[in-house]
C-alpha cells in the first residue's frame, strides 16, 4: 500500500507542472483577448480536475484523470480559440484608417455587438468648406470626383436621389471612390425610423447625416442623439422652414450643422424666391452650430452665403454631369469660399 | 387601380430584403391587400427593392399587384416619379411638408406617368391648410403618426376626426391612416371611415405568423 501511495504522488506532480507552466505561457501570449468568464470556466475546470484527482480514493479514476488532464484543457481552449476567431471574423472593418473598438448597445434588440467606428475627420470651425453634392448616377460621380482638385475643404455630398436610387451602396461606392479620409455627407433626408437610417448610413461609412426640420420633434432629437452614439456629425436640413430658430429651440440637443436650404424644384417654379441669408447670423447668434447654405449655384450666391458667414456652401447644379471644366469650377469655387 | 367601394390594408416592410421574399410568399392572396416597400427598404437596397418586391409578390397572387413606394419625396419630385416609375411602381408617396411647388410638380407628374400620388401628412396639425393651397388634389391622404413620435410621445392622437372632414370637403379622395397598430387602432380607423389602414409592427416583428396575422386584419377591414 505504502508503496503505491507514493507512486501515486509522483505521478501527479510531474503533469501539473508541465500543465501550469503550458497555461502560464497560454495567459501570457493571450492575456488581452480573454474574457472573464472564459478565464473562469478554464481555469475552474482544471483546478477541480486537479483537486478532484488528489482527493479521491479511487486510484484508477484518477490516474485516467491525470492522463487526460492535458488534452482536455487543450480540448477546452482549442473550443475557446474558435469561438474568439469566429466572433472576430464578424466584424468587418468599416475603414482602413486608425480603428478603435467600441462597444455599442443598440436599443431596439438589446443585444452588444463589437462594431469598429473609425475616427472621423471633424469639420473644423474656423474653416470654410464647399460641399458638392452628386445627384445624377454613379458612374457620373465617379468622373467627377476623379477630375475634382484635393482639397480638405472640399466635402462629398451623396445626393438624395443616388441614396433612393442605390441605397446605402451608394454611400459605400463613394466611399471607395474617394481619397482617404474625405468627409462624406449622406444626404438620406431622415423623417422617421431615425435609427436605422443613422445606423445604415455609419455602417456605409459616411462621415455626416442629413434629417429634415420639418420631421416630428421627438425624430430629430433621436436623430441627434444616434448621431452622436456614431460618432457623425448630424444635420438638420430646415427646408421649408420658416424659423429654424424655433425648430432648434424645441429640440433637447443642438445638431452640428443646421443647412438652410431652397429645394430644387423651389428654385425652378417660383422664380422670385430668394435664399434666407439673414437668418445664418440668427442662428448664429443663438446656437453654437455651423450654417450650410444648399440651393444657390451662381457665384453672386455663393459670395453672398459666405459674406453672411456661412460655414458650408452647398452646390450641385455645376456637378451634375462631369465636364472638361470641373476642375477648374471648383477651384473658382473654392477661392470664392475662404 | 384602387376601387372606391373597398376598404385595403397596406402592409409595410421594412425587414431585411431576404426576409421580406419569405413574408411575401406567406401572404394570403386577397384584392385588398396593398404592398408597400418601405422608407428604409428603400434607403437600404435602393429602388431595386421594389422591383423585386414586385415581382414576387406578382409571382404570388399571379395578377397585377399594386405597389406603394414609400420614397417620401421632399424636393425634385420629377427625378423620383421617374425613379418609381422604372421600378414598376403603382403609387408614390410625398411629405405633406414638402414645399408647395415640389407638391404640386409631385401631382402633376404622378398624373402624367399614370402613378396613384399619396400625401404623408407626418407632423402636419391642420391637413386642411396644406390642401387648400394645392392646385390638384392627391389621389390618397396619408395621416401619419411617426414610429419614433410613437415611441416618445404616446400623448399624440391619429386625426382620425380629419378623415369624415377631408372625405366630406373632396370627392374622389381615399384616406390612408398610418400609425396604429393594434386591432383597436385598425377597428377606430375603418369605424371612422378611412379606406386605407397601412401597418407595419406587427408584421415585421412577428413574420413567422404573418399569414394569421393577416387573416385577423383582414377581417377586421371589411
Amino acid at each position: 500500500m505504502k508503496f503505491n501511495k507514493k507512486e501515486n504522488k509522483d505521478i501527479i506532480k510531474s503533469p501539473f507542472i508541465v500543465l501550469a507552466i503550458l497555461l502560464l505561457l497560454i495567459f501570457i501570449f493571450f492575456a488581452p483577448l480573454f474574457l472573464i468568464i472564459w478565464e473562469i470556466i478554464f481555469w475552474g475546470i482544471s483546478l477541480f480536475t486537479y483537486l478532484l484527482s488528489l482527493f479521491s480514493f479511487n486510484n484508477k479514476l484518477s490516474e485516467l484523470i491525470l492522463k487526460n488532464i492535458f488534452n482536455l484543457s487543450l480540448i477546452i481552449f482549442m473550443f475557446y480559440l474558435l469561438y474568439e476567431i469566429r466572433k472576430i471574423i464578424k466584424i468587418k472593418p468599416i475603414n482602413q484608417m486608425s480603428q478603435s473598438l467600441v462597444r455599442i448597445k443598440y436599443p431596439p434588440t438589446n443585444t452588444t455587438h463589437f462594431t469598429l467606428i473609425h475616427q472621423k475627420p471633424k469639420l473644423k470651425r474656423n474653416m470654410k468648406y464647399l460641399q458638392i453634392a452628386l445627384n445624377s448616377d454613379l458612374n457620373e460621380a465617379a468622373a467627377i470626383i476623379s477630375s475634382l482638385p484635393v482639397s480638405e475643404r472640399i466635402l462629398i455630398e451623396v445626393g438624395t436621389p443616388l441614396i433612393k436610387r442605390y441605397g446605402v451602396n451608394a454611400v459605400r461606392k463613394i466611399k471607395s471612390i474617394v481619397k482617404q479620409g474625405t468627409y462624406i455627407v449622406a444626404d438620406s433626408k431622415c423623417v422617421d425610423l431615425a435609427f436605422r437610417e443613422v445606423r445604415a448610413m455609419f455602417k456605409a461609412g459616411a462621415n455626416a447625416v442629413t434629417c429634415l426640420g420639418v420631421a416630428p420633434v421627438e425624430t430629430i432629437d433621436r436623430f441627434i442623439e444616434e448621431c452622436k452614439r456614431y460618432n457623425l456629425d448630424s444635420m438638420v436640413d430646415m427646408m421649408n422652414v420658416e424659423n429654424p430658430v424655433e425648430i432648434l429651440k424645441n429640440l433637447k440637443n443642438i445638431p452640428d450643422v443646421v443647412i438652410i436650404h431652397r429645394g430644387v424644384d423651389e428654385t425652378e417654379f417660383s422664380k422670385e424666391k430668394e435664399i434666407p441669408f439673414y437668418q445664418i447670423n440668427q442662428i448664429k447668434d443663438n446656437f453654437d452650430v455651423l450654417v450650410s447654405i444648399a440651393g444657390g449655384d451662381t457665384i453672386e450666391e455663393i459670395q453672398k452665403a459666405v459674406f453672411n458667414d456661412a460655414d458650408i456652401v452647398v452646390v450641385w447644379k455645376d456637378f451634375y454631369k462631369s465636364t472638361q471644366n470641373t476642375t477648374e469650377l471648383a477651384a473658382k469655387f473654392l477661392k470664392e469660399i475662404r | 387601380m384602387l376601387k372606391e367601394n373597398l376598404k385595403y390594408l397596406q402592409i409595410a416592410f421594412n425587414r431585411p430584403i431576404d426576409d421580406v421574399e419569405k413574408m411575401i410568399f406567406n401572404l394570403p392572396v386577397s384584392e385588398r391587400i396593398i404592398i408597400e416597400v418601405g422608407y428604409p427598404l428603400i434607403k437600404e437596397y435602393g429602388i431595386e427593392s421594389i422591383r423585386k418586391v414586385k415581382s414576387w409578390w406578382e409571382s404570388k397572387a399571379k395578377r397585377k399587384g399594386y405597389i406603394v413606394a414609400d420614397l417620401k419625396c421632399m424636393d425634385r419630385a420629377y427625378t423620383e416619379i421617374k425613379l418609381a416609375y422604372s421600378a414598376g411602381a403603382s403609387a408614390v408617396t410625398c411629405l405633406g411638408l414638402a414645399p408647395i411647388e415640389t407638391i404640386n410638380h409631385f401631382i402633376e407628374r404622378c398624373n402624367e406617368f399614370e402613378l396613384d400620388s399619396i400625401l404623408d401628412m407626418i407632423n402636419v396639425e391642420y391637413p386642411f391648410e396644406i390642401l387648400s393651397k394645392l392646385k390638384k388634389l392627391p389621389k390618397i391622404i396619408m395621416l401619419h403618426k411617426g414610429v419614433d413620435e410613437n415611441e416618445l410621445n404616446s400623448e399624440r392622437e391619429i386625426q382620425y376626426h380629419e378623415i369624415e372632414r377631408i372625405k366630406n370637403a373632396y370627392d374622389n379622395i381615399f384616406v390612408a391612416i398610418a400609425g396604429g397598430e393594434t386591432i383597436d387602432d385598425v377597428v377606430t380607423a375603418i369605424f371612422n371611415g378611412a379606406d386605407i389602414v397601412v401597418l407595419w409592427k406587427e408584421f415585421n416583428e412577428n413574420p413567422e405568423i404573418i399569414q394569421k396575422l393577416t387573416y385577423e386584419f383582414l377581417k377586421e377591414i371589411e
